[in-house]
């Protein structure tokens, strides 16, 4: 019995294999991953975080070595729906009500249609959405549109969750109240989330472990243990703790990009 | 009162083309053959109006006939093509090339092929002409589709059944009511045109080109409203159709809101 919910062993990853413009895009990944933990996966623009995610998701295929989610391969985990994946943009069909989007995954696995309705519900309580469940995703702000994606995600209670820059395209005051419910929801459902970013602040504030990866091709060049108590505050930016943390992991990423560190 | 208020400008302009018109005809002392003024077209239609009825009917039945036939086929070939890829990409550039054919034109050999008095005749003109403005939409609509929303898909395991069901058919929707508008209009003119090349008696078409041929032209005219308003009734209804089917989309909802 092993807790272990992601495991990567020498994956390789490239793309256009034997074409004059391939592409190494990740070189020997291995990484473990425990159940209820959370992975922040950083580095330079280009360097193969989000097709290590959907490597992980199946929906990619890697060209080299062995991926296992939850005991099982990639394509079995995904058609079982072990995972629940949130994008850069909240991708929320235009014809359905927000609680028909949150439903969609709940449909596609044949739940009757009471317990899609009640499962809804609570997940939008669960975002704080109550109110716009007849809504339209026209008629909601992007944080709210993103929060209406996580309960989407969240809808079939997934053991684990992929989150490709969930918040890259929202402002800093709404990204930063994300952050603290995100937090809240991998806290009170207790799944696992691998969540690729580009800020260090939100890495450092989120995750159990932060991987630092080289530029392109993609190599793990560091993992940094976060061990910052939880649950973690608006209080927890002040810590000096916060401060140490995010020094070692922008370092980390200077020499991820090749320049010097000072 | 307010759709009063909103149209009045086009309501103004309407009446004040027909009252130019009017006075230019007597002022000008234009022949009635040349250009009837409204009020002799007017007189023509309301005494006419129980024959207009009737042969306007006759050929509304052949230009729904010919939607019907060809929306559907042009759905069905959409589906079916854009389930494969292969068949799409080769089929796509014929369609696109037959679309600007004047399909019209073949008129007489289908009058030919199915019998000039058979309203089965013209019904096979439109059916081929709305066909393909259908079909092209159509797979634009089923294969446009954002690729995150098949990622997103393909990450809760769902196989191309339910994509099919669940995204690209309702994403396909917009796109078949733009194909449904276009379609509406040319069937109306389709099958006044085609039968322009010989038909029934009691057809709309026929009545214009044999009026007009013994110089009762405010009758040919009076028979030109006629087909103006079905035409105008017909895109109506599926302008209605579109807003109470697809009230999410953008193009509804800023008409909605303005």
């Amino acid at each position: 019995m092993t807790d272990t919910i992601v495991s990567l062993s020498h994956v390789d990853m490239t793309f256009n294999v034997g074409r004059s413009n391939a592409t190494v895009a990740l070189k020997k990944i291995n990484l473990d991953i425990a159940a209820g933990e959370f992975i922040s996966l950083i580095g330079p623009s280009g360097c193969g975080k989000s097709t290590l995610l959907r490597l992980v998701g199946d929906l990619l295929q890697p060209t080299g070595g062995a991926i296992v989610v939850n005991g099982k391969s990639a394509r079995q985990a995904r058609l079982d729906q072990d995972y629940g994946m949130v994008f850069q943009a909240p991708v929320l069909l235009e014809w359905r009500s927000i609680l028909k989007n949150i439903m969609l995954p709940m449909e596609l696995r044949g739940l009757s249609r009471q317990e899609q309705e009640q499962r809804a519900h609570e997940l939008l309580q669960l975002v704080e959405l109550e109110g716009f469940a007849r809504h339209y995703p026209w008629q909601l702000s992007g944080g709210m549109q993103q929060r209406a994606a996580i309960a989407r995600a969240l809808a079939i209670q997934p053991r684990l969750l992929l989150m490709d820059e969930p918040f890259g395209a929202l402002d800093e005051m709404t990204r930063e109240r994300m952050n603290i419910e995100l937090q809240k929801i991998w806290q009170q459902t207790g799944t696992t989330v691998i969540f690729v970013t580009h800020s260090i602040a939100e890495a450092v504030f989120l995750s159990t472990r932060i991987v630092v990866m080289s530029a392109r091709p993609g190599e793990i060049l560091h993992v940094t243990e976060v061990d910052l108590p939880t649950p973690r505050t608006l209080d927890t930016r002040e810590h000096p703790h916060f401060f140490e943390l995010e020094t070692d992991v922008r370092e980390w990423l200077r020499r991820a990009k090749g320049y010097p560190v000072v | 009162m307010k759709a009063i208020q909103r149209n009045l400008p086009a309501i103004i302009l309407f009446v004040a083309v027909l009252l130019l018109w009017e006075g230019a005809v007597a002022f000008f002392a234009i022949q009635r053959f040349l250009l009837p003024s409204p009020s002799v077209i007017a007189a023509a239609f309301t005494g006419n109006i129980d024959r207009l009825i009737h042969i306007g009917w006759f050929t509304t039945k052949e230009a729904l006939g010919g939607f019907a036939i060809g929306c559907s086929t042009g759905i069905l070939v959409a589906l079916a093509t854009a389930r494969w890829t292969v068949a799409s990409e080769t089929l796509m550039p014929f369609a696109i090339a037959a679309n600007s054919v004047p399909i019209i034109a073949f008129a007489p050999i289908l009058n030919n092929w199915f019998g000039v008095d058979n309203p089965f005749s013209k019904m096979m003109i439109v059916a081929v002409i709305v066909f393909f403005p259908m079909m092209i939409n159509t797979v634009r609509g089923l294969t446009a589709v954002d690729p995150m929303m098949l990622e997103l898909m393909r990450s809760y395991g769902a196989g191309e059944g339910a994509i099919l069901r669940k995204v690209r058919l309702p994403n396909a929707l917009p796109y078949m009511f733009s194909a449904f508008k276009v379609a509406a209009t040319l069937s109306m003119i389709g099958a006044v045109v085609s039968e322009y090349f010989g038909g029934n008696r009691s057809a709309l078409g026929v009545f214009i080109t044999q009026e007009a041929a013994q110089f009762r032209f405010q009758n040919a005219w009076s028979a030109i409203i006629v087909a103006c308003m079905i035409g105008l009734t017909f895109y109506l209804v599926v302008l209605l159709i579109e807003r109470l089917t697809i009230p999410w989309h953008s193009s509804v909802r800023n008409a909605q809101s303005n």
